[in-house]
């Protein structure tokens, strides 16, 4: 894949997205549009109830986790699905791989997964000769295209619609348009062909509810109903903590997530999916694997930044971030961008090859304050910033700085004469090339408040 | 009607689904007739009583639910909460006879509707179908400048007839 | 009524009005302002930073220097707030400083908070010039959850036309170390803020932290704005 960005480059990345004009005016429009339709959405609604109800659901889960794990594995095999544990990336797309080379399959249509972003499962189907099909159009729009996605439920979002029009006439030889029914439309005749002559269906799945043995997926397209029911060989790819308890739970997440994601009641479609096609029955694949991924998830349940897994992948955090509006999503280097992005990407990639992301965040709150399953964001990512300075991952400059804040702190004699040195060095230091800070201060004074409260 | 109905009806349209009010099967005929055009193509399962008891014309009949062009089936609920039609395959229905024709025509007796999420599955045994779907209105997306589209992967037009006895 | 007055680091560096400004206020309403001198910051940017050897240095010295029993007024939210929330959990381990942090922590209130709810500023009938609008800072917002007391008393200003800013809620970039560590993202924040502060048509943007005014007062510059960024403290005493 071209231009894709890393996360040890994010000071880079950022300053360059701030200066992509286009990229502001699409950002802008996205996160204004989402964060007014969430609000419309949630308004009347008790909010605080529903979202305490979540966390203790999900913090309930994640404390029995390997017992729930067992349960929708029991209760998933007993209906006729295959389960797969993959301990990490590495494992799982061998899984995936071998299920569709043992078979046969050289066309696979997908549904939007943000795990197979995570464990780059594309490429290494691609490489091997399959065709992966990206089905949901923000997702095969960036597919076509060659990008990562740039936010977890409109991948697209960092393009506008000529720039979507330019992309479809070069790559698919169809005439330029800018209306997106036009490009949806084309989107749709495209894939459709693709969904009914695909040998395989490969899918995320929002929640596993381990009562039943049932994946929940919600989509708007429809592509997931065509992915999962069509072609007779479905692989459903997910992350442990994606479990839910029973149904009775579930119906809070159905309630919550899409409202939190998009202001909408339910997404148009909502498919619960229980085991393989059963004597009797006109629909569902005749084969199911699902695949549970680890890939450093019951590491990070050991930590001190467990509740980050409590994440139900709704958006609100990243839409309502000042941050990630002005940069988007592909500046971060991660599968995961935005708030729950910078907390899961050093906790996935590890500081060494993430720590610059910890950077993005002003630690505003508005996150936390949309968060439906209280994902306490800004105290995780303080936290982090601590273990960033243990592992010794911060700029000398900054060091040298905080040892001697921690000395003058201490010492007003030694406060007031970093203030008098600070204030001779201005002229000098604002003077030094690429110093885009002291410019924008004010200069220090002379006669400070201390001086003026001792009566000089 | 009561309050069930008014609900779901109203959350119903909400979403985007169109939506109607008749008593019995003879008004329900009609209904469906003022849905259907000459150049349908027309998939109807033809499984339930009250399926059976609607007169289609035969011409237009299809056994094809890719190739035609609206499906008209009863459908296994709904919840009133947020106006959503149920399916199952519970009993031998083909699901994507509903997804894959441009026009979706539910039918809905009035006693399947539930009110809430917790009402529905609190029906299910621990026994599901293969696939319960529940559907909000119209096939959509936003993904290109969060402009709204209807009518991607799955129907353009959902029409609900709600039936009461 | 007696209260003890943290300047903090910023007013006591770069905006000493402020300070001034804050003691005439509370003298206003009969409140004598003790300044004691030992004071230096509240710990808040080692803390956003992840120092945390730094932050418990300021937090001792804090809890030192503030000793007694009036309550402390501090014109800015983050630091207020840092005081308020993050005190206490600083020293979980040790019981004698954790009981000694609640104390401080609990008589600690920032400006516009102590102005309302202790004095009822906002209906002595305080007088004001021009037109303004107000930037509601984060930690102040959302950690100290004060939204309605800056706005009551800019409210309250008689002579002064009080404009509503769109979005006043969402960051401007300051973020303390974040201005310095991500500049260009800072300023298209602040950038951003700054246009809409310009199109409410205001003369004045105001707010209750020196860290925000400042970042949005170096935006509304570049942008070439005569627009005034001044904290609330020089507002509401601006007549006495």
């Amino acid at each position: 894949m071209i231009g894709i960005k890393s996360s040890l480059a994010f000071r880079e990345n950022a300053a360059e997205a701030v200066r992509d004009s286009s990229l502001r005016s699409a950002m802008r429009t996205a996160t204004d549009t989402f964060t007014q339709l969430r609000s419309a959405g949630m308004a009347s609604f008790p909010m605080d109830e529903w979202r305490d109800r979540a966390s203790e659901i999900r913090l309930n889960v994640l404390n029995s986790l390997p017992d729930y794990l067992d349960e929708f594995s029991r209760n998933a095999t007993r209906v006729g699905a295959v389960v797969h544990r993959a301990r990490d990336a590495e494992a799982a797309r061998d899984i995936v791989y071998h299920l569709l080379k043992d078979r046969g399959a050289r066309k696979i249509v997908k549904a939007k997964s943000m795990v197979t972003e995570e464990i780059h499962l594309n490429q290494h189907l691609e490489v091997r000769g399959m065709e992966v099909v990206e089905t949901d159009l923000g997702e095969y729009i960036v597919q076509i295209a060659g990008e990562a996605p740039s936010h977890i439920l409109a991948p697209a979002i960092h393009k506008n619609r000529r720039q979507v029009g330019r992309l479809f006439q070069e790559k698919l030889g169809v005439e330029y348009s800018d209306d997106p029914k036009v490009l949806t439309g084309i989107a749709r005749r495209v894939l459709r062909n693709e969904f009914l002559t695909a040998d395989a269906g490969i899918s995320g799945a929002n929640f596993a509810i381990a009562g039943t043995g049932s994946l929940a997926l919600f989509t708007n397209e429809g592509n997931g109903r065509m992915v999962t029911t069509v072609p007779p060989l479905h692989i459903a790819v997910l992350t442990i903590e994606k479990i839910i308890p029973t149904l009775a739970d579930f119906a809070s997440f159905v309630r919550l997530l899409p409202r939190s994601a998009t202001g909408q009641p339910l997404s148009s479609y909502l498919s619960i999916i229980t085991g393989t096609r059963k004597p009797g029955e006109a629909t569902g694949a005749r084969e199911l694997h699902i695949v549970l991924v680890d890939n450093g998830r019951t590491e990070i349940l050991r930590g001190e930044c467990r509740e980050i897994l409590k994440c139900i992948r709704c958006s609100a955090c990243m839409n309502v971030c000042p941050v990630y509006r002005v940069i988007g999503g592909h500046a971060y280097g991660s599968t995961y961008p935005g708030p729950m992005g910078i907390v899961l990407t050093v906790l996935l990639d590890g500081m060494e090859n993430a720590h610059p992301v910890l950077d993005a965040s002003t630690l505003c709150g508005a996150c936390a304050e949309v968060c439906p399953v209280r994902v306490p964001l800004v105290k995780l990512m303080n936290l982090l910033r601590e273990r960033r300075v243990e592992a010794g991952f911060t700029q000398s400059a900054e060091r040298t700085f905080m040892a001697g804040y921690g000395m003058a702190v201490r010492s007003p004699k030694l406060f007031g004469l970093g203030q008098t040195l600070s204030r001779f060095l201005w002229p000098l230091l604002e003077r030094v090339p690429g110093n885009m800070t002291l410019p924008r201060l004010p200069k220090p004074v002379k006669s400070t408040f201390k001086r003026r409260m001792s009566g000089q | 009607m009561s309050d069930l109905v008014e609900t779901f009806m109203r959350r119903a349209i909400n979403m985007a689904a169109g939506v109607t009010l008749v008593n019995g099967e003879g008004e329900l005929g009609q209904a469906v007739a003022t849905l259907l055009s000459p150049e349908d193509a027309i998939y109807c399962p033809a499984s339930t009583a009250l399926e059976k008891g609607l007169t289609l014309p035969a011409e237009s009949l299809t056994e094809d639910y890719s190739a035609a062009s609206i499906t008209v089936e009863e459908v296994f609920g709904a919840i009133a909460e947020t106006g959503t039609i149920v399916c199952s395959s519970q009993g031998g229905k083909p699901l994507q006879a509903g997804l894959l024709p441009s026009r979706h025509c539910a039918i809905l007796p009035e006693s399947r509707i539930f009110a809430t999420f917790e009402d529905f599955f609190a029906t299910l045994g621990a026994d599901l179908p293969t696939n319960i779907t529940l559907i909000s209105g119209p096939s959509r997306t936003a993904d290109i400048e969060l402009t709204l589209t209807v009518g991607v992967h799955g129907p353009e037009r959902l029409d609900v007839i709600v039936v009461q006895e | 009524m007696r209260v003890q007055l943290f300047a903090t680091c910023l007013v006591d560096t770069f905006f000493p009005e402020t300070g001034e400004a804050c003691v005439r206020l509370l003298k206003h309403f009969g409140v004598e302002t003790a300044y004691p001198r030992g004071q230096t910051c509240c710990g808040k940017p080692p803390n956003s930073a992840g120092y945390a050897r730094e932050v418990k240095l300021a937090a001792t010295r804090f809890i030192e220097v503030f000793d007694g029993s009036d309550a402390i007024v501090v014109p800015s939210g983050s630091c207020a707030s840092m005081i308020r929330n993050h005190y206490p959990e600083l020293f979980r381990d040790d019981t004698r400083m954790a009981a000694k942090a609640q104390a401080v922590a609990a008589r600690t209130f920032e400006l516009t908070q102590f102005l309302v709810n202790k004095l009822e500023a906002h209906k002595a009938g305080l007088k004001g010039r021009g037109k303004i609008t107000y930037h509601s800072s984060c930690q102040l917002r959302r950690e100290l959850g004060v939204k309605e007391e800056p706005l009551s008393l800019l409210q309250s200003l008689q002579g002064v036309e009080f404009v509503p800013l769109p979005s006043e809620d969402r960051c401007c970039g300051f973020g303390g170390m974040f201005m310095a560590k991500l500049p260009e993202v800072s300023m298209a924040m602040a950038d951003e803020k700054a246009a809409s502060i310009v199109e409410t048509g205001a003369e004045v943007v105001t707010g209750c932290d020196h860290g925000c005014l400042m970042n949005i007062s170096d935006a509304l510059r570049r942008r070439g704005a005569a627009v005034q960024a001044k904290h609330i403290a020089q507002v509401l005493a601006e007549e006495l």
